[in-house]
């Protein structure tokens, strides 16, 4: 089959997710560190990029929990729930539900003109290493993590 | 009386002698069992083990998931000579290999694994 065959594309399976999956993370991350660069040089500009960057992630954010229960009933066959699959399907929910409400408190914080409090802050750090568990536990699913 | 001793004792060592020095039917009942202990593959930490195995033809081969991640076995011959459904852990999957050839497989789930069957 041709590669720029678009049932390449349409009909991969699980591949869709494997790929997407990047976007929020690199977004989500991207927008976590301008924040923090923006809150502590108290620059505007890198404070509203953080916001794209954030409102960006939480888009991107539903292609992929869509593309990842397709993957699970597809390219797994609906396996069952359990051990390493359960635990990325539990911290993928918890990473999209972290990704939304760090985005939808900057959000509310833009449309009242208020400063961000600092558990802000610390909610997205608790949101990265909630991403990054999910990352971890999805590149054992995929091989990425297993033995060369 | 020393003579029967010894005819008893010549006796004896001959039909030790016989069963040590074995006919070809007993090194064949030998082979026939190492080829079936080696009917066997495991899959575990992301890979098939052994990577290649040589078999009779008619031998039963049996693919056994030791990983805790879901795998398959699909062939890679068009049309595919087998294709297992996703094994879950400590699930088997078993193919009849009649034909002699070299069979390859992979896991579909994750393509870098692969394996391969010689059917002599």
């Amino acid at each position: 089959m041709n590669p720029f065959d678009p049932r390449t594309v349409l009909f991969a399976k699980h591949a869709q997710h494997v790929v997407l999956i990047h976007f929020p993370i690199a977004l989500f991350l991207a927008g976590v560190l301008f924040d923090f660069l923006g809150k502590w040089t108290r620059n505007a500009v890198l404070e509203t990029t953080a916001y794209f960057n954030l409102l960006f992630a939480a888009i991107s954010v539903v292609p992929v929990l869509a593309t990842g229960l397709l993957a699970w009933q597809w390219a797994l066959e609906g396996q069952k729930l359990k051990g390493v699959l359960l635990l990325h399907l539990i911290f993928g929910w918890l990473s999209a539900l972290l990704i939304w409400t760090v985005w939808l408190l900057h959000r509310r914080a833009r449309r009242n003109q208020s400063s961000r409090s600092a558990y802000l802050l610390g909610l997205e750090s608790v949101a990265v290493v909630v991403v990054a568990i999910t990352g971890h536990l999805g590149g054992f699913l995929s091989g990425v993590n297993g033995p060369n | 009386m020393r003579r029967r001793v010894f005819a008893a004792a010549f006796v004896v060592a001959a039909v030790s002698s016989i069963s040590i020095f074995a006919p070809r039917g007993g090194r064949f009942e030998v082979l026939a069992q190492e080829k079936a202990a080696t009917s066997e593959v495991k899959i575990d930490n992301f890979s098939f083990s052994p990577a290649t195995l040589t078999v009779a033809a008619g031998t039963t081969v049996t693919w056994t998931n030791r990983d805790d991640i879901p795998h398959t076995v699909v062939s890679t011959d068009d049309p595919r000579a087998f294709k297992s459904k996703v094994l879950d852990t400590d699930e088997k999957f078993s193919f009849t290999f009649s034909k002699p050839g070299t069979y390859s497989y992979f896991c579909s789930v994750h393509p870098k694994m692969t394996g391969k069957v010689v059917v002599q």
